[in-house]
């Protein structure tokens, strides 16, 4: 109440300020006239009386100053004064001004542009109850089955550990997949999250409307057709329809009741790929048709992503403490059933040997893609930042030293140090703080750049990440902020406040304390040497761009289209789905520009794998990572990808019958089928049997399969048709012409030949290849971009201090060249003290670039973090650029007419 | 104490004007007068400290500030306590009357 009242009162005095003086004049007058009156009623005369009042009032405008002061809106008062002091100085160099302006404003914009991208991909958490208690469970080791990933278990696995563990306070798994949802006349594909029946109640996801999946939908397969939709979806899909609850929608053909919406926000486990809808994973037969690893007791597959939320006050290292025991008994007892009947002692010793690996429940690949390279950005721009603020340091330096004879007026007639400080820092602030708006404002326009940058349309309206910023990002800029104005206007002001009285005002104008020159030389040396490690940075992440550009798959790219389709989900049963597949190879063979169509189930370049352990003529068991990757593949597959067959033959439709065969690669025969020709030879998978029973019949060469960083793996490719699992099939077509102009066709092809069955991720391979290559590219060309920044800042940073020394030394130089001394010799003295600077920047910079390169090790492909071609080509850049602009200063020095400058003194 | 006859002791400006003003309205030289003339010219009140007090003390709500004509026809700011004022001059009298206390006690226990 009183702090309110006080306020207001404030704010009053401070906008009614004539007035509140004026009263406070009325009040004093009165104090005096009635002393006086009380004065005159004891006796003394008016005149006396009025004198003797006045008197023990004293200075009236002291008064006046002092009950003014009494309120806190004095001190905003002169707060206020600085600031219309400071815009009113500032606005008389307006060039200084817009220089300062825009670098701050490149710097902090840049900065926050970064940090947002980081705060939301990487440091964001899931929006649950307590995200920060929530684990993801995987288990680290060799694996002796099929597996989605390394980070699955399977499902009876996630049985166990979730009724005997003691850590967790409730666990749950989930599996993402692609359905086909119809709904009235409408079908679409969406991502749905199949999960337990504890995931909605331990992660503390609420319904929005109607009701969550319950523990009670998790008991019996098959049995719960129900379907929890997202928020995001309900709005969008269903326009917001309240009476959605209850009703029955289509997914892969089968009815399911919706039975609730989740609350806002949540978009399934995976942040970065979103989940439209949640259904119980008692229906995973009927949601992932002919595949069925919920029924598999054999704890083989490999497939649920598991979580659990810790106990209260039981870390994360206490749980996998805990948990390891665990697994070994559960391990034990899996090695004791009847399919691991072939383990040898050392599969046996291999297997119990697996580790149970915690990992932060947040984590999705998105984050673990980006979590390097923006951090390495964030460095970058921090880097480019620190350069801004040497240069405005400078700037400030040079300001302050223009402005001793201003200062020194203002110390003699009586201004406080510490104002003079304040004053000064209030400038900064100012120029900080418009430097900090606009760099929001670019940091909204470089994140939305930068995001259809990373990801394309299509999939950028999907994601989560938004260029918005919220309170954290503003915090950032803020704070950014700060920390700017205290390092480049801190210095410099303290500096200017020290100023002595005297000297200055005797001082002619123009020439400025002395001592200030060293330092500004620091910076210098400084910024060459940030700058050279920027420089660097970019010149190995844009030679690793094009080492993995020239290096491509293995295979020639250019001419192919992709695209990837599932009938099974509209409908198709395994026999339609094959004939299906018959006939839209022909149709599009048919197509004008098509020379060749092949089909394969594995799409190749977009980091997906399907691995299995093998039982060749060595032992069975490898790390998930090490295990070769397959896929299968149509009779026309190797030669629409112009993958020559080195030996033996490709595939031909008559390839499906109950005789097994592979094409491998030479990698795939150098690990199993060591010594000779491996033509005829035989290996296995290793299922419930380790028996050698698939022939080998083809020889390809080492192709990618991952992606274009990775060593080529160990691959096996079998008959599409051979196996009745599958149903998921990438189309690559091969086209005589340009590919991108038979996209259209290709598009309207197919919806003519089934518009019931939508096609997905259209594109030419080069374009796959260049999203492929999406981290890269962004982390060449921003650093690009932060690189020629920091040395465009760098180069004028030294013309900025040259141009100052030689105004310094005209009359020096003038002296000299009258007493005789060469032009040429001029140069070379003003161009000493730039080499000088140069030199010592560059060898500063070599000695931070080999403390720090190790560090991007990781994001370089083909070429060593030290690599001295690249150090040598940025260096000379740099000293080249930094020279020139030395010269100029020089050249002027060079030309000073020796009469007039002794006689400016 | 105060060293010099008419320096108050810090910090009890504000009491004594409450006080003061608890027995009727008053402007700012009434109050001077009467702390003068109560604590038989001890205690001097200078315009210099009363009024920023009486203007730190209106904003804090414990005085209400009125401008009015004075008894020989003049205007002056004339000031009344607050109820919360009333409540502070509770709370600062026990105070210092515990203080008072506590530093004779602590001045007889060092004179024996």
């Amino acid at each position: 109440m009183s702090i309110l009242r006080n306020l207001a009162g404030g704010v009053r005095a401070l906008f009614r300020r004539d007035g509140r003086n004026a009263e406070i004049q009325d009040e004093l007058r009165s104090f005096v006239e009635a002393s006086a009156a009380e004065k005159m009623r004891r006796g003394m005369s008016r005149e006396d009386a009025e004198r003797a009042a006045r008197a023990e009032v004293g200075s009236a405008e002291m008064v006046r100053e002092k009950v003014w002061a009494a309120g806190w809106e004095s001190a905003a008062d002169s707060l206020g004064q600085d600031i219309r002091y400071g815009v009113r100085t500032l606005s008389r160099s307006p060039g200084f001004c817009l220089v300062a302006v825009t670098t701050l404003a490149l710097g902090i914009g840049a900065n926050t542009a970064m940090f947002s991208l980081l705060d939301q991909i990487v440091l964001s958490l899931l929006p649950v109850k307590q995200p920060e208690r929530l684990v993801k469970v995987t288990i680290a080791g060799n694996n002796y089955g099929d597996s989605y990933g390394a980070d699955r278990i399977s499902w009876p696995m996630f049985e166990d550990l979730r009724d005997r563990n003691q850590v967790f306070s409730g666990m749950f798994c989930s599996f993402m997949t692609t359905v086909t949802v119809g709904y009235g006349d409408r079908a679409a594909q969406t991502e749905a999250e199949l999960v337990s029946g504890s995931y909605f109640p331990v992660l503390g996801v609420d319904a929005a409307l109607g009701r969550t999946i319950a523990p009670d939908d998790d008991k019996i397969p098959d049995s719960q057709p129900v379907v929890v939709l997202s928020y995001n979806f309900w709005r969008n899909y269903f326009h917001a329809d309240r009476t959605i609850v209850g009703r029955t929608i289509a997914i892969n053909g089968y009815k399911m009741t919706v039975i609730g919406v989740a609350q806002p926000g949540y978009d399934g486990i995976e942040l970065g790929n979103p989940a439209q809808m949640f259904i119980p994973i008692m229906m995973k037969t009927e949601m992932t048709p002919q595949s069925d690893g919920l029924k598999d007791r054999r704890r083989r597959l490999a497939w649920v992503k598991t979580f659990g939320r810790l106990k209260p006050g039981i870390s994360a290292e206490q749980a996998q403490t805990s948990l390891q025991p665990l697994l070994h008994s559960i391990l034990q007892m899996e090695a004791q059933q009847p399919d691991f009947r072939w383990f040898n002692n050392e599969d046996r010793r291999q297997f119990l040997r697996d580790r149970i690996q915690i990992l932060p429940g947040s984590d999705n690949w998105l984050s673990d893609n980006m979590r390097e390279p923006l951090w390495i950005l964030i460095a970058l721009t921090g880097a480019v930042l620190l350069l801004a603020c040497a240069n405005l340091a400078n700037l400030m330096l040079a300001r302050a030293t223009a402005r001793t004879r201003e200062i020194a007026v203002r110390l003699a007639i009586g201004a406080a140090r510490g104002r003079i400080v304040r004053q000064l820092m209030v400038e900064t602030l100012l120029l900080s703080a418009a430097g900090a708006l606009l760099g929001l404002a670019l940091a909204f326009l470089a994140d939305r750049v930068l995001l259809s940058m990373y990801l394309p349309a299509n999939e950028a309206a999907q994601y989560v990440v938004s260029p918005i910023p919220d309170w954290r990002v503003l915090a950032f800029a803020f704070g950014a902020l700060l920390v700017t104005s205290l390092a480049f206007g801190l210095m410099p002001a303290l500096r200017g406040s020290r100023t002595e009285i005297a000297p200055s005002l005797q001082e002619r104008s123009g020439s400025g304390s002395a001592t200030a020159v060293p330092l500004r030389r620091l910076f210098v040396v400084v910024q060459v040497a940030l700058s050279l490690l920027l420089l660097v940075g970019a010149g190995l992440f844009v030679r690793t761009l094009r080492n993995l550009r020239n290096l491509g798959p293995g295979f020639p790219t250019d001419h192919l289209i992709e695209f990837n389709l599932d009938p099974a989900l509209s409908g198709y049963s395994f026999d339609q789905t094959k004939s299906f597949f018959e006939r839209m190879t022909v149709d599009l063979r048919a197509m004008p520009g098509v020379s060749s169509v092949g089909l394969s189930t594995m799409p190749l370049l977009k980091g997906y794998s399907w691995q299995h352990a093998i039982v060749g003529e060595k032992s069975a068991g490898e790390l998930k990572a090490e295990q070769p990757v397959l896929s299968m593949v149509s009779p026309d597959y190797f030669s629409t990808l112009g993958i020559p067959i080195l030996e033996g033959r490709e595939f031909t439709d008559q390839d499906r019958g109950p005789l097994k065969v592979a094409i491998i690669n030479q990698s795939f025969a150098k690990r199993y089928l060591p010594a000779g020709d491996p033509i005829g030879r035989r290996f296995g998978l290793v299922t419930d049997t380790v028996l050698p029973d698939i022939v080998v019949i083809g020889v390809i060469p080492d192709t990618k399969y991952r992606d274009l960083r990775e060593t080529p793996p160990p691959q096996a490719d079998f008959p599409y048709f051979q196996d009745n699992q599958q149903r998921f099939v990438n189309v690559y077509v091969r086209t005589q012409g340009d590919p991108r102009q038979l996209l259209d066709q290709v598009q309207k092809r197919m919806s003519q030949f089934d518009p019931h069955v939508p096609i997905v991720g259209l594109e030419t391979m080069d374009d796959r290849i260049g999203w492929s290559l999406k981290t890269e590219r962004l982390i060449a060309s921003l650093s690009a971009v932060f690189g020629g920044l920091a040395a465009l800042l760098a180069v004028i940073g030294l013309y900025g201090v040259m141009a100052y020394v030689v105004t310094r030394r005209t009359r020096e130089i003038g002296i000299r060249i009258a007493l005789g001394a060469m032009r040429g010799s001029i140069v070379g003295l003003i161009m000493r003290e730039v080499l000088i600077l140069i030199g010592a920047g560059l060898a500063a910079g070599a000695v931070l670039d080999l403390l720090m390169s190790q560090w991007v090790r990781s994001q370089l492909f083909g070429l060593s973090p030290n690599d001295p071609a690249t150090f040598a080509a940025a260096a000379a850049c740099l000293a080249l650029a930094a020279g020139v602009a030395g010269l100029a200063p020089a050249l002027r020095a060079s030309r000073v007419d020796p009469v007039t400058a002794i006689r400016e003194e | 104490m105060a060293e010099q006859p008419g320096e108050l002791v810090q910090g009890t400006l504000e009491m004594l004007v409450l006080k003061t003003l608890a027995l009727e309205p008053m402007h700012g030289y009434g109050i001077a007068l009467r702390i003068e003339q109560v604590s038989d010219g001890v205690f001097r009140v200078n315009p210099g400290s009363l009024l920023p007090a009486l203007s730190r003390m209106e904003r804090a709500g414990r005085i209400r500030g009125e401008w009015r004509a004075t008894e020989n026809n003049r205007r002056a700011k004339y000031y009344a306590l607050t109820e919360q004022g009333r409540k502070a001059l509770e709370t600062d009298r026990e105070q210092w009357g515990r203080q008072t206390a506590a530093i004779s006690r602590i001045l007889e226990a060092g004179s024996r």
